[in-house]
């Protein structure tokens, strides 16, 4: 068991920086003689202190790769301890803590373990244990090596309920570049064949209503961001591009850490670019949600996402001539794309005004969040709020980019610190030693003084 | 029926139970009153004014909830789920909610613009997401022949998480206790009883311990030192829930059995 517990570290500690951690897209209820279920939102079970969720018994099968990727902490020249799980300690292990309500199932990828097919038959053993001996109906969510045979992804997809495969890097050249050992087709070829297998799949359920179901919660990938060189608006035509050709359910992305010394990588002292990583969300967000495109959110001139704006306000400035929008009229799109009005808010808005006319009182009760809509809404021809550019500046600046914590230094002393999520200009100011309280004043100050010039 | 009524300088005190409520609906209607609170065991005297005390009549609960049937599914499904509430006010709040309820007609429980129906919609919610929550963040252990947990929840959210459990393990038996409540709920075969609860045995045992500790050792792997940020993670996962989680830092092993004390 304590061998176990050393296996588990080691390859939960390597498949960390894998950011997909959701164990939605399938709706499935528990069955007699059997283990498990699944909701079609997703269950987070815990919250590590860097505030990401745990839903998922994320490992790798094994970290002891025979590939050499510069920006990995798994790859061969590497000198680091190494474990392969057999694939019932996998199967067991998964049980275990699916039982006590630690986790929903099961996120599964590993290094590549003498060759692509070799690894992946080992993946599919564990799966196989887990859903038939175990009866696991729980959330599988697996990895696919890039190279492997399409039949043992068919088998693969036949076990799992989500597959992934890698992007990587948001271009060939990077990639290339980088990852020596991989190549783009390498990537593309399985996404193609999942979303053939897919749609195929598609039509057999609808002819048999038992036909069994090739990875039901779809396909998703991840890419690393700020590894090369690739702009915002690069990366998020590239998204578009992928949840239209591939029909993913989603594209990850990950903020590139060092973790390695490397001519062909930034230096180890970087930071990683989490504000960045955290646009590139709300921007794909936006266009699963909210109907953006791409090509309205970034442009030729301006290919990179204001640090102190969120993409949806950030259009929100350029396009004036769009508002202000009557919150007891405007359809269900436009809603859509005031600052600060969600879907959520937009359906309650929608379904509400059917019954009585909405002004600022009744969307306060309704959980909208004026501080920043009210400038962009009428309500029956009133307009929300009035107020100057710079005051409409200051409640559109994003406060995360300022952000600020406590760091416990002892028992009761603590020292305020820009947070990790902070845009980068907050810690170089505090790098060059100001006090994280005064940079973040000049920084947002500045940042609404920009701002209110752009409107 | 008109629905005209005064305030009255009055607490209506019942047994708490969901019926006991009901009849308190049933009064309030009767005699065209408001009371100015409505009082559950436990709760202290709130005021010098006249108690009155409703007894629960079985058969004026099921017209009370025959009535309210017919406002639609929405209304009836959010009077059961706030009820689950632990705040103190929430039997007046539900009163008023469903006095204005049954001015409106079916369309009441959509209208959210209306101060009454808006509060017992935020009771309902928050019922529901602490319930959510539970689900996330309760943890089972080897308890004997089942599994076992302990919760410290504000509200009485076990019937909300009978479902969910039920169906994720389909032939296990366990034990939910309600700490704060001094309630459990029971699942053995394929019958779900609630029971009064004040101590919780048998201990968990060392295989348990194991899994435990393997538990933590993953959690603490998947850490990533340069993203470090509690404040993001209290926000998703507030510190109250910590006390049964065996991962977190707060984790009280020894106050599992506090009510012993
Ligand atoms: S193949 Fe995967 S595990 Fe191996 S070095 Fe490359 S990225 Fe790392």
């Amino acid at each position: 068991m304590a061998e176990l517990a050393e296996k588990l570290e080691i390859l939960a500690d390597s498949a960390k920086y894998d950011v997909a951690c959701t164990s939605s897209g399938v709706d499935r209820g528990g069955r007699h003689g059997s283990l498990g279920s699944c909701s079609a939102a997703g269950i987070c079970h815990s919250f590590t202190p860097d505030g990401r969720c745990v839903s998922l018994l994320k490992v790798l099968l094994s970290n002891a790769c025979c590939y050499d990727c510069c920006y990995c902490v798994n790859r061969r020249s590497n000198d680091v301890p190494r474990a392969t799980f057999t694939p019932r300690e996998l199967a067991e292990l998964t049980i275990g803590f699916y039982r006590r309500n630690y986790i929903e199932g099961l996120f599964l990828s590993s290094a590549v373990l003498g060759s692509p097919d070799i690894t992946m038959e080992r993946m599919i053993e564990a799966l196989r244990i887990l859903r038939e001996e175990y009866h696991f109906r729980g959330y599988i969510h697996a990895k696919t090596i890039p190279g492997a045979d399409a039949l043992l992804i068919h088998r693969l997809g036949m076990l799992a309920d989500r597959l992934s495969v890698n992007i990587e890097l948001p271009s060939e050249e990077s990639l290339h570049r980088l990852a020596p050992d991989k190549q783009k087709s390498a990537v593309l070829r399985p996404m193609g064949q999942i979303a053939a297998e897919a749609r195929q799949n598609q039509r057999e359920l609808q002819l048999y209503r038992t036909a069994p179901k090739f990875a039901p919660a779809g396909q998703s990938t991840q890419m690393i961001i700020g590894a090369s060189p690739e702009t915002d608006r690069h990366i998020l035509t590239l998204t578009e591009a992928l949840y239209k050709k591939y029909s993913l359910k989603r594209v990850f992305y990950s903020a590139y850490l060092p973790v390695v010394q490397d001519s062909r990588l930034p230096a180890l002292t970087t930071r990683p670019p989490l504000l960045r990583e955290h646009r590139l969300y709300q921007a794909d967000w936006l266009l699963r949600f909210y109907h953006f495109s791409a090509g309205e959110l970034l442009s030729e001139n301006e290919p990179n996402f204001d640090p102190y704006l969120d993409p949806k306000c950030d259009w929100a400035v350029r396009h004036p001539e769009f508002f202000p929008v009557e919150v007891n009229r405007a359809p269900l799109n436009e809603l859509l794309r005031v600052p600060g009005i969600g879907p959520k808010s937009a359906r309650r808005i929608v379904k509400a005004r059917k019954l009585q006319t909405l002004g600022m009182p009744e969307l306060k009760r309704l959980g909208v969040v004026l501080k920043r809509a009210q400038y962009f809404i009428t309500c029956n021809g009133c307009l929300g709020a009035h107020g100057s550019r710079s005051e409409i500046a200051g409640a559109l600046v994003d406060p995360k980019a300022f952000g600020v914590g406590m760091q416990q230094l002892s028992l009761d002393d603590f020292l305020p610190t820009a947070l990790p999520d902070a845009a980068p200009q907050m810690h170089q100011l505090t790098g060059q030693g100001m006090p994280a309280q005064e940079a973040a004043q000049l920084l947002r100050q500045e940042a609404v003084t920009c701002i209110t010039g752009r409107m | 029926m008109h629905y005209r009524a005064d305030v009255k300088d009055l607490v209506y005190r019942y047994d708490g139970s969901f019926a006991g409520f009901l009849c308190c609906v049933f009064e309030s209607f009767a005699h065209k009153e408001v009371p100015l609170a409505i009082a559950a065991p436990g709760q202290a005297q709130l005021s010098l004014y006249p108690e009155r005390e409703i007894v629960t009549v079985e058969t004026n609960a099921r017209r009370v909830f025959a009535g309210i049937g017919r406002l639609g599914g929405a209304v009836r499904y959010r009077l059961a789920i706030a009820f689950l509430s632990g705040e103190e006010e929430k039997d007046m709040d539900l009163l008023r909610f469903i006095r204005r309820a049954f001015e409106i007609g079916p369309n009441a429980a959509a209208m959210l613009g209306d101060a009454a129906v808006c509060r017992a919609w935020e009771l309902e919610r928050t019922v529901q997401n602490e319930a959510h929550l539970m689900i996330e963040f309760l943890r089972f252990e080897q308890r004997g022949n089942m599994l076992g947990a302990v919760i410290h929840p504000k509200n009485r959210v076990l019937p909300l998480l009978r479902a969910h459990f039920c169906s994720r393990l389909p032939d296990e038996s366990f034990l939910i206790c309600d700490a704060t409540h001094h309630t459990a709920m029971l699942r053995r075969g394929d019958v779900v009883q609630y029971l009064p609860m004040d101590q919780y045995d048998p201990e968990p045992d060392a295989a348990e311990e194991q899994w435990q500790r393997m538990w933590r050792r993953f959690f603490q792997a998947l850490t990533i030192e340069e993203r470090r940020n509690e404040t993001c993670q209290r926000t998703h996962c507030p510190k109250r829930f910590w006390q049964d989680m065996c991962e977190m830092p707060l984790y009280q092993k020894a106050g599992r059995n506090r009510e012993k004390q």
